[in-house]
């Protein structure tokens, strides 16, 4: 999204210079590719297993990323190409889909890549005992896999479930070697073995992973810019979690490539000729605060909607993420297939309007604080925050509680750790919830805003308790038909009801920002299933 | 005057270690319990928000013991520890020990050295100030007051800035070997510094109104040597206390040191494995630091009879 570096032309000279000031020793920059050499990654939170089939957090699947392949990828508009499978059929019913497999792939341990590797996989996805938090989530339709032959798998659904190929170009759906899959889970988490451009070859816990290059790799993608091995023989994939630090690691040129770029320094780093600065939304739901509808207040939706209105949402963003984030205003990122432009600016700052909207709700006294009053009750909303939220992210949420303050709401910012927030959760113990969910699919909003995963007490992904029988309908139908202009409709009209109900004040879209050090490596890319870092294209350049 | 026999000393301090270790792992135990919070969904997906299906929660659950009653979870954890099983991280799935081994190296290391540096700063500051009239006492004791009261964090990234980024002399992050290790060990020792200097600098003002070091003035020694040889060593007892502290206080430091400066730690781990109720990781660094902290006060007690015959057991003469 970002235009290339200004100076790209000036950069052999500029290079030379700042060798000279740093005093690194720099040969020369090659223009083209060029074979081997160590490049250094920084990113800031570390998985907690490697195999991201387990549990299934956004660290994993970035590593994840640069050892494992999938059966599809996607393309730039979202749509499901070959990779380890060669073609599928999807039958009638939309339950059936049997993969066609390459027949020359490998594991990195020797095992052959086949349609019983495809079996283990789901299986292990699916099974309890893996744990899975994300992939797991995501096959709930699977029922299981048949070999029809050594490269024919044939996948049974219990429901229609058009989102499948989607799914399965995320990384966290990655196809590992059914032999490693066998070993202990500590074994698997430490050292996952795909077929992948690089392998695990050490994880030094809170420090970094070591990734080699598999020289006999044969399998990239569609959208990889080049065949045959990844050009790097190593990569250090190194944990920095103070942003401060990461950022200084990759300006001195101590570390190639820096993801999580602050917001705070992006400018610096653009106007930074020695860094180039990739920045790419993720589909999915965008960050945003859920309203529990299931509890007052926002069990009102004129209440709910009045939130929306009080929330200064577009000048908190410019003060607090110095205009590097901008706002999103639907169910959707804009990145995300089926995406309907029509309700970005559906819920704009107007204090009026939240005003009358109270009014008329029958919260029309004000007390000694300013709040509003009805029946003896304050207009209070208990806001649960997650315990990592960074500082810019709580800045914002203090503006939102000042511009919703005028209007006459309390907010109060709940920050407990990580179990205690959970425990709340699961309890519907909150009025509003920071979340944002990224996946490939506009399915996705069947999984936040789906009656199914309204679950009163337990763990639900559906943050707002959204209980509307025409939303599950669309849902349901959406995922029956491979049509993808029905899809267009059904998904729109979705976006639509939930634009309308007021559910979510949405904020700003997730976003992948790499800061590479453009001295020293190019080719840094983003993948497009989930804007993932991709390093298969990445070359040292000099050194 | 008789002591008791050696065995019976060595057998109280063993049951007083003993004692230690189970109330550390008993606390650790119940707070990690009875803090709200369910580490189920923490270990399913973490921040990124996840949809476990119903059958992988009840089977984590199960995996972990979490679906037992309190008191058999208490006694299977006391079992397994007795037995020396330290068990498996929930939150690394790594066994608590390698964890243990691959991150305790460089907190130990961390420790020392920051140690060796709050001693040395301290020392030195006290030993060129006390001597100087009111302004020099004053200078130095200001001093003192104001590292002490330094915020680590802050004084990591200013340290940071300056010598890694602005000067280039020191790795930015988590540079290995020595090098690496003056910047972080510094960040720890500074404040430290200041509470060392703080309790010297009274125990050495008192010691040089004593007698002996009137004595010794008038046999003509110099003011420095009497300061360095014979009212310091008089003055050593308060921080040597203190230092037995100071390692607890540094294990604790080192959380936010490690986090700035990337590097591997015990610290950073204890956080973590506390955010993700990791139960077996956080009992293993418990013990971990509660072990070192006896040994620390045992080799302190040790300490005091080499620094001052005083507290020798007393002999038969």
């Amino acid at each position: 999204m970002k235009p290339p570096s200004r100076l790209l032309l000036a950069l052999p000279l500029l290079l030379l210079a700042t060798a000279c000031g740093t005093g690194e020793a720099t040969t020369s920059v090659t223009a083209r590719p060029a074979q081997g050499g160590t490049l250094t990654y920084a990113t800031d939170r570390e998985p907690t297993c490697l195999d991201p089939h387990v549990a299934g957090d956004m660290p994993q699947a970035y590593v994840a990323q640069q050892v494992l392949d999938s059966l599809v990828a996607l393309d730039a508009k979202g749509r499901a190409r070959p990779w380890l499978a060669t073609s599928w059929d999807i039958a009638k019913d939309g339950r059936t889909y049997t993969f066609h497999l390459r027949r020359d792939v490998r594991f990195t341990d020797g095992t052959r890549f086949d349609a019983a590797a495809v079996k283990a996989n789901f299986d292990h996805m699916v099974d309890p005992d893996t744990q899975s938090g994300t992939a797991g989530g995501y096959l709930a339709p699977y029922q299981r896999t048949d070999v029809l032959d050594a490269f024919t798998a044939r996948v049974h659904l219990d429901r229609p479930y058009s989102p499948f190929l989607n799914m399965l170009a995320q990384a966290f759906l990655g196809i590992q070697s059914p032999k490693a899959l066998a070993r202990s889970k500590e074994a698997n988490c430490a050292a996952p073995v795909g077929t992948g451009p690089f392998i695990v070859r050490k994880w030094n816990r809170q420090s970094d992973v070591v990734l080699v290059r598999n020289p006999r790799y044969n399998s990239p993608p569609p959208y990889a810019k080049h065949r045959g091995p990844a050009y790097a023989d190593k990569v250090i994939w190194r944990f920095i979690p103070e942003p401060a630090t990461r950022f200084a690691a990759v300006q001195s040129g101590q570390v190639d490539v820096i993801d999580a770029l602050p917001p705070e320094d992006q400018r610096t780093a653009e106007h930074d000729d020695r860094l180039k600065v990739v920045v790419r939304d993720r589909p999915g739901n965008p960050t945003n605060l859920a309203l529990n509808t299931s509890r007052a207040p926002f069990d009102d939706l004129r209440v709910r909607k009045a939130f929306l209105y009080s929330a200064d949402v577009a000048d908190g963003l410019k003060s607090v993420f110095f205009g590097q984030y901008r706002r999103a205003g639907g169910p959707l990122s804009y990145v995300t297939p089926h995406y309907s432009d029509a309700h970005e600016n559906a819920w704009p700052y107007d204090p009026q309007k939240a005003d009358s909207l109270l009014d008329r709700a029958g919260w029309r006294e004000r007390d000694g604080d300013g709040y509003r009053v009805k029946n003896g009750v304050r207009l209070t909303a208990e806001v649960l925050l997650k315990s990592d939220i960074t500082p810019n992210q709580l800045a914002l949420m203090e503006q939102v509680q000042a511009t919703a303050k005028d209007v006459g709401f309390q907010l109060k910012l709940l920050r407990l750790d990580a179990a205690s927030v959970n425990t709340r959760y699961q309890a519907g113990k909150y009025d509003l919830r920071d979340g944002y969910w990224n996946t490939n699919t506009p399915d996705v909003l069947h999984t936040v805003f789906g009656s199914e995963y309204a679950a009163r007490n337990g763990i639900h992904s559906n943050a707002t308790y959204a209980k509307d029988p025409a939303l599950d309908k669309l849902f349901r139908a959406a995922q029956a038909t491979t049509d993808p202009d029905e899809q267009q409709r059904l998904y729109g009209e979705a976006q639509r009801l939930i634009s309308a109900g007021a559910y979510q004040l949405t904020l700003y879209p997730q976003t992948t920002r790499l800061a590479a050090h453009h001295g020293s490596v190019r080719g840094a890319a983003l993948e497009p299933a989930l804007s993932l870092p991709y390093l298969y294209d990445a070359w040292v350049s000099s050194r | 005057m008789t002591t008791p026999p050696l065995y019976r000393r060595i057998l109280v301090r063993v049951a007083g270690a003993a004692l230690v270790l189970w109330a550390a792992a008993t606390v650790t135990f119940l707070a990690l319990h009875l803090v709200p919070g369910d580490p189920v969904l923490v270990l399913l997906g973490g921040g990124s928000g996840a949809n476990p299906t119903p059958e992988t929660i009840a089977a984590t659950r199960h995996a972990y013991g979490l679906d037992q009653p309190l008191y058999v979870q208490y006694a299977q954890h006391l079992g397994r520890l007795l037995t020396g099983d330290l068990g498996v991280s929930t939150s690394l799935k790594e066994s608590v020990g390698t964890v243990i081994t691959e991150q305790l190296p460089s907190t130990l290391q961390l420790t020392a050295l920051a140690l060796l540096f709050a001693w040395a700063i301290g020392a030195a500051v006290v030993l060129l100030s006390t001597g100087k009239g009111t302004v020099g006492r004053a200078l130095g004791s200001g001093l003192e007051t104001v590292a002490a009261g330094l915020p680590h964090f802050w004084l990591g990234v200013v340290l940071l800035y300056v010598f890694a980024f602005r000067l280039g002399w020191f790795p930015v992050a988590g540079g290995t070997g020595f090098v690496g290790l003056i910047l972080p060990a510094l960040t720890l020792a500074v404040p430290l510094a200041g509470y060392l200097g703080q309790v010297t600098r009274v125990a050495l003002l008192t010691a040089l109104d004593q007698p002996f070091v009137t004595s010794a003035r008038l046999r003509g020694m110099s003011a420095g040597a009497v300061r360095a040889r014979r009212a310091l060593r008089h003055a050593l007892l308060p921080p040597l206390t203190l230092s037995g502290w100071a390692v607890g206080a540094l294990f604790s430091s080192e959380v936010v040191v490690e986090a700035v400066f990337a590097r591997q730690g015990v610290g950073r781990a204890l956080l973590n494995a506390v955010i993700a109720r990791d139960l077996p990781l956080v009992t293993g660094i418990v013990l971990l630091i509660a072990t070192v902290y006896v040994l620390v006060n045992l080799a302190v007690d040790l300490l005091y009879a080499v620094v001052d015959p005083r507290v020798r057991t007393p002999r038969e003469i």
